[in-house]
């Protein structure tokens, strides 16, 4: 369509621009602060330096009031090293006598400290008792210098060197959180202009595009809406008026016509013919008069759904990098159960929930209203965020863990079922974009900045924004059309009954597809990205950040393969051979950490999920389709793909349940192996069973 | 200005507040944690030294609530850094048995203390009190039986008041940033979107021309000119259409 194309070059254009002004701007911030840091800084080491040199020095002192000759004391080297090892930011430490003569030094000795230490201010400076210390800049390295004295007399002099760069190293870590910082913004201002320009805009720009074709095709029926005050608004209202006058004159000749038949008579009846048979040929060719009401598009409301949708996502998103950890602060002593599993507990609980919600929520949102069913979601949720930050215990966390599971489950089912109500065949495809895109960048914002906000505020102060993105998702619900809409054709949803289930999952095509691909692909994502790469990381001594980037690698990999793969896979219509590749790679991340458990392999094994999870995501649901025509047309779609849904579901809540149990036993990196091997069985043997399997041609279904 | 400018020009406020705002954020909170882990890291020299006394004691065989030269040692130390408000030692019930102020001895330290000291899985541990921090080490004796804690206490305005001007310095820097940006922004926004709000007059002017029966404004080569020739061309058909009918009525009157 060109009006999309043409709108997305611009919104392309205008984030380059908006992304441009944020790195210069952040660029300035950064710069900034790190000389801030270093004025602050270096004198608060050089303190510790003192202190550390005090420490130090004292041991000297001793060792010399036994008598232990000043140039041949033993151990001094291990000292330093000590320090070295608590003190990273120190790089160099010497001990001179009074002529500045180097007798024990230890770290790298910088350019220029022999002739420091024959300086003779600072050989007559460390001379006198009263001086504490003294500082000099001496190559890269701040030297702090200690009088050694004992009784009056001079023995020597202790200099301690401080790498400049240290400050440089402090603030790495806030560079990778400020990259961090710069791809969500690049999410959120495509989220911004789609939510404060473009849902406007693109409306606007479709309903034109729309009104151009109507009157192409002869259709001028006039359309009584309320337009925008903006340019598209007026610029609608121009031909809005222009079809109106054109209706009007046409009201006025066909009422002149009918007026002059009802008077006229024989030839002057027949000399009215010509103009009888225009208008019979103007009524074939135009349309005019008013529009039907059910004519009318809904696409403005649809794309409304976006903003809540995202703070909804977002606020669960935020929590992903540090609930395990916050879990495990919280942690109670539950008889025979190891700790690791009861970690693992409150996920569990979650992903249950909203598996076993979801078939039946969708019915009741169906019957109190999309939005409603939205606003109760949101509103149990935030009720259960605020909780959560106050959680006492374990306990009491898995009762307000399990509230925004049920309203995690009710905004997502109502959310989908408002697309649903607005979108016909046309436009599904376009809507689920429109619901998929909201939560992918949800899921690349949420867990990187979560892990900002845990290890700088605190989990409960973090939990706190959750609450309040939760809580501002229902001023964005609130904004929402309070008039619902439904197709007359559609059948209201319900959820599968037990005796489809059964049957469903005795169905060895069916299980195939189910057991061998969906639930494993689940158990991994879960099990891996919510439970043990979170935990893992921790316990390596890295933050929750850390844990956030991670996270934040395998959602950028499905936010950029996800559409790729899922063209591909339609067009090849080898949707099997997708699922195989996508499975046999997550099954092989993994078994990455059996060569190495260093970080940068850590990296690799969430890039390979990612990379695996991506490719077989979107063939997997459109493989139900091709795979279980027979099951479908004996159960119907709804109940296949409710089953479908339902077990896939169920592979989300068994993920933490089989890591935790898998790390009681072989600790973290095994159960990662071992989790990432039952993949790579799995996605073997669906290849083998899948082998030969003649697909029929089913377009992708979201 | 057009209101689509003023809205992409929001987008652009917004998100570098968002990003600015984020940048200053962590800023001060990573300077906060180094400042405080550097001033802890202080501290607890001055108490490494007093575990090595305390440990070599116990090593000669004394007992742990017989250490007559501790609290001489605590009060040396205490003195070496003017930081540190007091220095005590307590056992594992979180009674205070040394102490830097004598008042202290028999009471009983805070319960956030022994279960920090408890929880930590190194031996050095930290707490907080409303007017100060604490920084402390589980002292050890030669079997690595923990016997007792080491405390010190230090003021926690220092902390917060070095944290307070770096905020100061930090916010200042991101006010003027986000100035920066706030005036930058808009100014490369309008070039880019100029094109498109281009397209957009051209098509509001042609809009305007619709009903005209002149052949309108030239194609610009804006990407709504196939649009607004469809536009023209179906209202023209219309229109002419209703004239033949107008003529026909005419002709028949």
């Amino acid at each position: 369509m060109l009006e999309k194309n043409y709108l997305w070059r611009i919104y392309w254009q205008l984030a380059g621009v908006i992304m441009l002004c944020v790195v210069l701007g952040l660029a300035a911030v950064s710069y900034f602060s790190h000389r801030v840091f270093e004025r602050e800084l270096v004198p608060e080491t050089e303190k510790k330096a003192a202190t550390e040199g005090s420490s130090v020095r004292s041991l000297v002192l001793k060792a010399s009031s036994y008598g232990i000759p000043f140039d041949s004391l033993y151990g001094v080297d291990k000292t330093f090293e000590e320090i070295f090892s608590e003190n990273p930011e120190f790089s160099f430490a010497a001990i001179t006598n009074t002529e500045g003569r180097m007798l024990y030094s230890y770290g790298k000795e910088p350019p220029g400290a022999l002739v420091h230490f024959h300086s003779p201010a600072l050989l007559a400076a460390m001379r006198d008792a009263t001086v504490p210390w003294q500082v000099a800049h001496v190559g890269p390295q701040y030297v702090v210098s200690l009088p050694i004295i004992r009784e009056g007399q001079a023995l020597g002099v202790l200099h301690i060197g401080i790498d400049s760069v240290f400050v440089d190293r402090v603030l790495l870590e806030v560079m990778l959180d400020v990259v961090v910082v710069l791809v969500v913004s690049l999410f959120f201002t495509l989220e911004l202009l789609n939510f404060m320009a473009g849902a406007r805009l693109a409306s606007g720009l479709g309903e034109f595009a729309r009104q151009v074709e109507r009157m192409r095709a002869g259709d001028f029926t006039a359309t009584a809406r309320i337009r925008a005050n903006d340019e598209i608004g007026r610029l609608l209202r121009r031909i809005d008026a222009a079809v109106d006058h054109l209706n009007v004159r046409y009201e006025f000749l066909a009422g002149e016509l009918q007026d002059k038949l009802r008077t006229a008579v024989g030839a002057r009846r027949d000399a009215l013919k010509p103009a009888m048979a225009m208008l019979e040929a103007i009524n074939k060719r135009f349309r005019f008069g008013s529009a039907p009401k059910g004519a009318e598009g809904d696409e403005m409301n649809l794309n409304r759904i976006r903003a809540p949708l995202f703070a909804f996502i977002l606020a669960e998103e935020l929590t992903r990098s540090y609930l395990p950890s916050y879990v495990n602060q919280l942690l109670v002593n539950v008889p025979g159960v190891s700790p690791q599993v009861v970690i693992g507990l409150p996920i569990m609980v979650f992903m249950l929930i909203v598996a076993l919600g979801q078939p039946y929520l969708g019915g009741w949102s169906e019957r109190v209203g999309r939005r409603r069913a939205m606003l109760i979601g949101a509103s149990i949720a935030t009720v259960g965020f605020l909780a959560t930050a106050l959680a006492y215990n374990l306990y009491d966390l898995l009762l307000w863990r399990s509230l925004c599971a049920l309203g995690y489950a009710m905004v997502f089912v109502a959310a989908q079922g408002y697309v649903l109500d607005r979108t016909g065949a046309q436009n599904r495809a376009q809507g689920f974009a429109l619901f998929i895109g909201a939560i992918m960048v949800a899921t690349v914002c949420g867990p990187s900045i979560g892990g900002i906000l845990a290890d700088n505020i605190g989990f409960r102060m973090s939990f706190g924004v959750s609450a309040i993105m939760s809580f501002l998702s229902i001023l964005a619900i609130l904004r929402l059309p309070a008039i619902e809409v439904k197709t007359p054709s559609q059948r209201p949803s319900r959820a599968p009954r037990m005796r489809e289930i059964m049957a469903l999952v005795l169905n060895k095509r069916f299980m195939t597809l189910t057991g061998l691909a969906a639930m494993p692909a689940k158990v991994i994502l879960t099990g891996v990205c919510f439970y043990l790469v979170p935990l893992y990381i921790v316990s390596l001594g890295n933050t929750s950040a850390m844990a956030g980037r991670m996270l934040m690698v395998y959602a950028v990999m499905m936010v950029v393969i996800v559409p790729l793969s899922a063209r591909l896979s339609d067009a090849s219509m080898r949707r099997d051979r997708w699922v195989s590749i996508g499975l046999i790679i997550s099954g092989v991340s993994g078994l990455l950490l059996l060569f190495s458990d260093s970080f940068l392999v850590l990296f690799g094994v969430v890039f390979l999920l990612g990379l695996g999870q991506a490719l077989s995501i979107a063939a997997q649901s459109a493989l139900v389709a091709d795979h279980c025509a027979d099951e479908i047309r004996i159960f119907g779609h709804d109940a296949v793909y409710g089953v479908y849904r339902l077990l896939e579901r169920l592979g989300n809540a068994l993920g933490p349940l089989i890591a935790s149990v898998l790390v009681v036993f072989w600790g973290y990196q095994g159960a990662f192996v071992a989790i990432s091997a039952l993949v790579l069985v799995c996605g073997i043997v669906f290849t083998i069973a899948t082998r030969g399997m003649v697909m029929e041609e089913v377009p992708a279904h979201t | 200005m057009g209101t689509i400018r003023v809205r992409f020009i929001m987008v652009a406020l917004v998100v570098s507040f968002f990003a600015v705002g984020m940048a200053a954020f962590l800023n001060y909170f990573k300077y906060k944690s180094t400042i405080g882990g550097m001033i802890k890291s202080r501290v607890l020299v001055v108490g490494r030294s007093i575990e090595n006394s305390v440990q070599a004691s116990l090593s000669l065989g004394l007992q742990f609530t017989e250490l007559s030269t501790l609290p001489s040692l605590m009060e040396r130390e205490k003195s070496a850094d003017k930081l540190i408000r007091g220095i005590d030692v307590f056992d594992d019930t979180g009674q205070i048995i040394y102490s830097t102020e004598p008042a202290r001895v028999g009471q009983r330290v805070m319960r956030g203390w022994t279960e920090s000291a408890n929880r930590s899985k190194s031996t050095e541990w930290s707490s907080e009190a409303p007017d100060e921090y604490v920084a402390g080490i589980s002292l050890k004796n030669n079997f690595d039986l923990t016997v007792g804690y080491l405390a010190l206490r230090y003021s926690r305005d220092y902390v917060d008041r070095a944290a307070e001007k770096t905020a100061r310095e930090i916010l200042l820097i991101a006010l003027l940033a986000f100035a920066g940006i706030a005036i930058v922004a808009p100014l490369a926004l309008i070039l880019v979107i100029r094109r498109f709000e281009q397209d957009l007059r051209t098509l509001e002017i042609a809009a305007s021309h619709l009903e005209d029966r002149t052949q309108g404004p030239a194609i610009t080569g804006s990407a709504f000119d196939v649009a607004i020739n469809h536009l023209r061309d179906s209202l023209r058909d219309a229109n002419g259409a209703l004239d033949d009918l107008r003529a026909k009525l005419d002709a028949a009157a």
